[in-house]
Order: structure tokens, then sequence, then C-alpha cells
């Protein structure tokens, strides 16, 4: 399935090897609490339940139950430039189930990164701990500015 | 003092009123006074307790209203155009919806080849064999010995709707036949009244589960409630039922098992904490009806057993689990059970806020003709919102069978493989007898010389009230519909204020809420002017109301 214009093939032309479909699957945080056999994604508007179910069986080999979809109406805001509402696109939200007894978790994608706080008290350390050094070499030389160095 | 002796001064006729307080000031002392010092009872002043207070108050003054139609009306006080109510139809099931209604319902679920003990009390056994050559012949006639409608006239029905039509049908003649052949030995089956295809609807709150995001929201954006943005909320669920066919006495079926049984810690009820849409319950603006197939004032009240049809079931078969057909059946019986024992006991003058003081039981079959399950369910309460979902140690019991086959198949229209043991089982059902409970009171919340509306003399009263409570309970929409806001309005005038020139007109720009509109917030019908002489011009134009 693909609504992308490709070059019409002539005799002799060169195949065209690669074909990119319009159809995708983004897995999404659900914002609020779901059994755990319960998978949020988002996916083309072209998209139906069917496709859904075959996509996540044929491709991942996932064992799907049941899909659920929903078109939830993109955000509205004054555009930057000019002032006038705009409007973003539309999405397709589907609810994937698993059979019972599946967990599903999301992943925690940035478990490695550090919170702002963590890297604020990162900072604030590393700052007192050069500030002592800094002491520590001057304790000996009273009265004498920091930079009075041979 | 002197703001009082300025006030005199101010004002002469206020001295009087000063005056007479300080009289009674000397009357009272002895009665004002005790030898130890008495203080009302300590309230938690926090938020939430009051609203909890509140909300309790409200809820056990429908107690002292004083009739059954009155209750309903009552219930239905806080929405002019009704509540947002989770729809759960008998006949559409998602997947794994089990828990969910176990937890709605609050209702332990034991499934056994044998129905409870307490069936061992009623003997059928020389009457199965009269019955049987009866039911094998309605049998035959009914799958081969006919054409149907939509055969005759070649409508392309689909299979789940052609199974309820035969469902309906041998229902109907196999409760004949056996009413039929029973009825000698047990003749409370003679007073049976049997409803063809009721209407059977019912409403209650249930508690527990997280609360919807928009709730979420209100609560993040105020100071006071931010603490408690998480805390579960009441949602309203409706039953919307698919009955063949139901039967009905004036008096109730003894209970399975003691009402003390009903607190029994070993019965466990799954906790479902999600919001009931995330497993694909739908929701829709309703009033909360009760309705149980018959109306308030009907002398058979109690009902005693109730077919339901089973097609829906080849709806779901893409989900391909047997386990999981054998649960959408215990939920189905188990939801059907529960919304008619509780529309019945709303009108004996409970509802989902003043519990029932004593169990009531009921008897369900599902079935195609040739698949039968059983369920008796005991109800042992109806308190499930709230705290009470977590406090209340009550719950309701459901005795379910594993699908049972009658017969094998037909030929040449002989029922062949005949299942005696599932005949046995629904002649039990049907050998059970109701009881009158002597020594109780089965109404305790409605008043003794009006129960219905029915009862009352004056002839307005009657006649307004059974007017407001058949419109009510039939669902229709109310003549002028709900202010909306339309969606360029949202979009230019709420979101966006592109448009703060424009006249304020509309009712969300007046601080109108039309979906917090009360069901009294109107004006009584209009009597005309030569309906009404002898009266100023502008008196006695709104006919009286009775709002409970």
């Amino acid at each position: 399935m693909s609504t992308r214009w490709y070059p019409i093939y002539q005799k002799g032309g060169p195949q065209l090897r690669v074909f990119l479909p319009n159809f995708w699957l983004k897995l999404i945080k659900p914002t609020t609490e779901q059994p755990a056999n319960i998978v949020q994604f988002s996916c083309s508007m072209q998209m139906t339940k069917f496709d859904i179910k075959n996509y996540l069986e044929k491709i991942y080999n996932v064992n799907v139950v049941d899909v659920r979809t929903r078109i939830a109406m993109g955000k509205t805001k004054p555009d930057p430039g000019k002032g006038y509402i705009v409007k973003e696109e539309d999405e397709k939200i589907a609810y994937i189930t698993l059979p019972k007894g599946e967990v599903f978790k999301f992943p925690d994608l940035f478990a490695n990164e550090m919170k702002p706080e963590e890297e604020r008290d990162k900072a604030l350390k590393e700052a007192k701990e050069g500030h002592n050094k800094f002491l520590e070499k001057n304790k000996n030389r009273p009265s004498l500015p920091g930079w009075f160095n041979i | 003092m002197i703001a009082k002796m300025n006030l005199c001064r101010v004002n002469n006729s206020s001295t009087s009123k000063l005056i007479k307080v300080r009289n009674f000031a000397s009357v009272l002392p002895n009665e004002e006074y005790t030898v130890t010092p008495q203080y009302p009872p300590i309230q938690d002043l926090s938020y939430l307790k009051r609203l909890e207070r509140r909300h309790e108050e409200t809820r056990e003054s429908i107690k002292d209203v004083k009739t059954v139609e009155e209750k309903q009306i009552r219930l239905n006080m806080p929405k002019y155009y009704g509540f947002k109510s989770y729809i759960l139809s008998e006949d559409y099931i998602p997947y794994n919806n089990l828990p969910l209604i176990q937890h709605v319902t609050r209702t332990h679920l034991i499934v056994d080849k044998e129905l409870p003990e307490y069936y061992r009390r009623v003997y059928i056994d020389e009457l199965v064999g009269k019955t049987k050559a009866d039911i094998e012949e309605a049998i035959s006639i009914e799958v081969e010995g006919q054409k149907r409608l939509h055969e005759v006239i070649k409508e392309d029905l689909p299979i789940h709707e052609v199974e309820n039509i035969f469902s309906s049908s041998i229902s109907k003649q196999i409760n004949r036949i056996i009413i039929n052949n029973l009825k000698k030995a047990y003749p409370h089956l003679l007073d049976v009244q049997v409803d063809n295809d009721p209407r059977v609807e019912a409403c209650w709150y249930a508690g527990g589960m997280v609360p919807p995001e928009n709730i979420k929201r209100y609560r993040e954006g105020r100071e006071w409630t931010k603490e408690f943005k998480d805390l579960p909320t009441d949602r309203l669920m409706s039953y919307e039922g698919k009955v063949n066919l139901s039967l009905r006495t004036n008096a109730p079926l003894p209970a399975f098992v003691n009402y003390s049984e009903a607190e029994n810690p070993d019965f466990d009820v799954p906790f479902f904490k999600y919001d009931p849409r995330t497993v694909g319950t739908k929701t829709l603006h309703k009033r909360i009806v009760n309705v149980p197939g018959f109306w308030p004032g009907d002398p058979n009240q109690f009902g005693i057993l109730s077919y339901h049809p089973r097609g829906h079931l080849h709806t779901r078969e893409r989900f391909n689990d047997p386990q999981e057909h054998k649960e959408a059946l215990h939920r189905q019986g188990i939801l059907a059970s529960f919304a008619w024992l509780s529309a019945q006991a709303n009108f004996l003058g409970f509802n989902t806020f003043n519990d029932i003081t004593y169990p009531l039981a009921n008897q369900l079959v599902i079935t195609n003709g040739q698949t039968w399950s059983f369920y008796a369910y005991q109800l042992n309460t109806m308190l499930m919102h709230g705290k009470y979902i977590e406090k209340n140690p009550k719950k309701n019991i459901c005795w379910a069978t594993p699908e049972l086959k009658l017969y094998d198949n037909i030929n040449n229209g002989k029922v062949e493989g005949f299942n005696d043991d599932v005949l046995k089982v629904l002649l039990k059902f049907y050998g059970n007898k109701p009881e009158k409970r002597l020594g109780l009171n089965m109404t305790p919340y409605l008043r003794h010389k009006e129960k219905l509306v029915a009862d009352y003399e004056d002839d307005e009263q009657r006649e307004w009230l059974e007017r407001e409570y058949k419109f009510l309970v039939s669902n229709r929409p109310r003549l002028v519909e709900m202010d909306e806001m339309y969606h360029w309005e949202k979009i230019y005038k709420k979101d966006h204020k592109t448009r703060f020139m424009d006249k304020k007109l509309r009712p969300f720009e007046l601080l109108k809420k039309p979906q917090d509109r009360t069901l009294n917030d109107r004006l009584g019908k209009y009597i005309p002017r030569a309906l009404r002489p002898g009266l100023p011009r502008n008196k006695g134009r709104r006919a009286r109301e009775f709002w409970p």
C-alpha cells in the first residue's frame, strides 16, 4: 500500500528496488493508566484496524487479539509569525490488546540520562571541590591574591 | 453593646428584636446548662471530609423520600440532561471484560458443574421423563419444522441475529412446556407472570477506578484539590438488557446461602482499577433508569428466572480463545443477574446509595436451544460507590455452570443424544419455590401509607409525578437539547480569544453551564388565562410542581 508517485517503468529503465509504503506505527506512552496488556500506537491515517493487526502480526510477530482506533484532533495554535490560528495534523491512535496475561511495559528510553536535578547537584559538587582545592593550595600564603604565582 | 445601642437609635423597630433575644436568654438557663459539659462530635473539617459528609447527607436523605417513583426522580435530580454513563450492554462484550464486571457488581464467581447445595432440596427426578418427550418434540419442530420470517422473505440476516431469533422462540416453547408439566407438582408456577422480551435496564454507581484525565486536570487546577488528584472517582454504570423471557412472582426466592455468608472473607472479588474505557466500554449521556421489565405497583415484583440469548458470541469469534469464550458467558450471567435484581431492588425502595437490608436471589439461563449455561445469583449488597468499594465487607455471589449441551444433533426430526442432566438443572430452577419472608419489612425505606405514586390522593400530584417519572425512564431526549459550544466557537472564542469584540450572547460566554442544570431548574406548565378565572392576571400562571 502506497500513495507515493513512483516513476513509471519503461522498458529498459532501471528497476525500482525500494518500495516505501506509507504505513507506519509509532509506539506512544499512554497518558492514562491502562491494563498491562494494552499497548498504544500512533499510526498513519490510512490504516484500518485490519491493517494494524496484520502489520503487527506479519512484521513483528506480535499476537494481536483486538484493535480499537480513534482519531485524535490536532491541536490549534496561533501562527508564530502571522498570528492567525493554525491547526496541527489529526492523528490516528490505535489501542492494541494483547492476549490475557501478557505484560507490556513502556521502555524507559532515558534511563541512563541524568535528571536536571542530578545534573545541577553534580555541577555544584564539582564547583565546591574546585574551590576547596584552591583554598588548600593557598592555605600557607595568607593575604596573597590567587594570581600571585611564580 | 455600643453597636446595639447605635442600632436602636437609628432604627427604633430593631429595639423589640434585641429585647426579645434578651428575654429568651433569661428563660433558657436551666435547659442550657448540664452538670457535665456536652460537646458536639468533633468533625474533620478538611475539604475532602466535608465533601464526603455532604454527599452522605444527600444520599441518606433519599431514604426519607416516600414512594418508589419519587425516589427515582430524586436520583435524577442533579442533572436535567442526564449523566455521563458507562454503557454495559449485555450483547457487546469486549475482550477480557469479566474482571471489570466482577468489580463493578462486587461479585464472587463460583464455577462448578453442580448448582449450589441449596438445590439438593428440590426433587424433580420423576418429572424429567414426562417433560422430556414434549421438549424433544418442541426442539425438532423449532429446528426443522418451520420457516421463519427472514427465511421466507429471504432476508440475509447475520448469524448472531438468526441465533437470537431461534433462541427467543425456543425458550418460550420450553418455558411453556415446563410450566404445563410442573404446575401440578409445583403450584407456585400457576401464579407466575411470564414476560416476553421484557425491557430491563439498571443504573448504579461504582467506584475504585482511577479518575479520567479531565477530572485530573480539573483537580490539578485548584490549590486545595491538588493533593488528591489521583483519588478514584465514582462512575455511573448503565446496563442495557437483552432478555428473551422472564418469570416473576409475588414472593422472593429464598436466599441460597445465609445472609451472613456475604461477609465471608474467602469470597474474593478482583479489583479493577482502570478506567472502563481502556477496555472498550463506551459512554453516553443518559438519565438514571431502573426498569426490571414491569412498572412499579405490579404485585409480581420478584423475578425468579430469566432466559437470555447468546447470539452475540458469534460477533467475538475473532478472539479465538476458548477460555475467553467461557468468561464472556460468565460476564453476561453476572451482569444480567445483578442488573435485574438491582432494578427490582429499586422498586422495593432501595437504590445504589441505600443498600438492601435482606438478600435477593435470581436464576438465569443463557441458551441457544442446544447449549445451556445456568446461573444462580444472590444479591447481598448494592453499595459499591466511593469508599464502599473497599470498605463494604459484603459481596454478591454467583454460582455458574459451564456450557452444557442439551442434545447432540437433530436427524430427520429426531433429537439425538438428549442429556437428561441438563434438563434436570433447568427443572430444578422451576422447582425452586419462592417464599414470603415472614416478619421482615420488605420495603423499609418506603412510606407505610404511600408506597407508590398511585397511592397519593391529590389528583394533580399523582398525575404530575406519574408523567414526570414515565418521561425520565422513557430514554427520550428533551424537547430542547442541551446548549452546545460549536467547534468554531471553541477554537476562535474559547481556546484562542480572537473575537473578543463580539457581543457575548452564547451560554458559555454568560457563565452558564447547561450540563449542570438540575432537574427542577424549569418553570411549571403554563395555565392559560381562561382556565384560571377569578384570579388576577399575574397569579396562578404556572401549574404546581411536586419535586421530591
